[in-house]
């Protein structure tokens, strides 16, 4: 925490350095998320992309309020849903989750990888954006529901009934697949 | 199957590992270094623009003051004399007092004269040993 500070200190001052680490350090997860949001990897590379590059855009005045990793995985979920929208309402489908294909190194490592997180993306394909959005971000990014709420500009209650229903729906999914 | 007895622990634990390619890697890093130079070199332009505006208004108070003070050093202001005042009449005392004594006078003759020439002195508080009726009619009279 208090690394990430001093790095957020450096970035100000102008430090390539520090926005390199600070890349570094988050651009797995924050990919991860964005993948898991739009289901679509390319998409999801410019998402992070364009978060990073506005991100560095604001060196000198950026203020730190909470965590980065809440603040940058607030903007990449807005940047998501914004790509949602505007993206051509082609069924994206569940085969989507084969595009997570990456150029990671291991292939063994890739292949469990890709195995686990497909079972849980074909899950998550089942639910509307807006309760997959509330999911991930409690779930995979540890926010708080007040966080979420405010980053999302909604309610705390709609944030927690979008998040029971997607529980409940995924829920239901899986006890139909375990009955089959 | 587990997960449906608590789908929270099953979101967690399946959350996916991704890595991003060095490609991805290189154009992110580039771009966002050029936004960084693009955002200092505009704030250092904005700096510059706002030091040379003061030193300007700077250059106009300078200038503005020395032609303030040249104009006082040319031009000294006249000395300021003091102002006349003209005796045009008798103090307010003597004025008030005579006009009564004539009134008093014209009301109730000597005795009115005597009588208002008391209360006079009595109000201005001081009563000259020498007045008497008769110089107070000389005064009034003038003769």
């Amino acid at each position: 925490m208090i690394d990430e500070k001093i790095l957020v200190w450096r970035f100000n001052r102008g430090s390539k350095d520090a926005l390199k680490m600070l890349y570094e350090k988050y651009k797995d997860d924050l990919l991860g998320l964005a993948i898991t949001l739009l289901r679509d990897r390319s998409l999801a590379e410019d998402v992070v992309h364009d978060v990073f590059v506005s991100f560095a855009g604001t060196t000198g005045s950026f203020r730190l309020s909470g965590t980065l990793k809440g603040y940058l995985s607030t903007c990449v979920a807005n940047a998501a849903r914004d790509r949602n929208r505007s993206r051509s309402r082609r069924d994206v489908g569940l085969e989507a989750a084969e595009a997570m294909d990456c150029d990671s190194g291991d292939p063994v490592e890739h292949a469990i990888d890709s195995e686990q997180s497909g079972r849980l993306m074909q899950l998550l394909g089942h639910l509307p954006y807006e309760q997959r959005e509330v999911v991930v971000l409690h779930l995979h990014q540890e926010m708080r529901f007040k966080e979420i709420a405010e980053a999302l500009g909604i309610s705390i209650n709609t944030v927690q009934s979008r998040y029971r229903y997607g529980l409940d729906k995924l829920r239901s999914i899986m006890n139909s697949m375990v009955t089959k | 199957m587990k997960p449906t007895k608590n789908i929270e622990e099953f979101v967690k634990l399946e959350k996916p590992h991704v890595t991003t390619g060095e490609t991805m890697d290189k154009r992110t890093l580039n771009d966002s270094f050029a936004a960084m130079d693009q955002t200092i070199r505009a704030k250092k332009r904005s700096t510059a623009g706002i030091r040379s505006r003061a030193a300007k208004l700077a250059a106009a108070a300078v200038i503005i003051v020395a032609i303030g003070l040249l104009m006082v050093y040319r031009n000294p202001p006249l000395p300021q004399q003091p102002p006349r005042t003209v005796n045009v009449a008798k103090s307010p005392a003597e004025m008030l007092t005579a006009m009564s004594l004539n009134l008093a006078w014209r009301r109730g003759g000597i005795e009115a004269v005597d009588e208002q020439s008391e209360k006079a002195f009595k109000v201005l508080g001081s009563q000259p040993a020498e007045a008497s009726i008769q110089k107070l009619l000389v005064e009034l009279n003038g003769v």
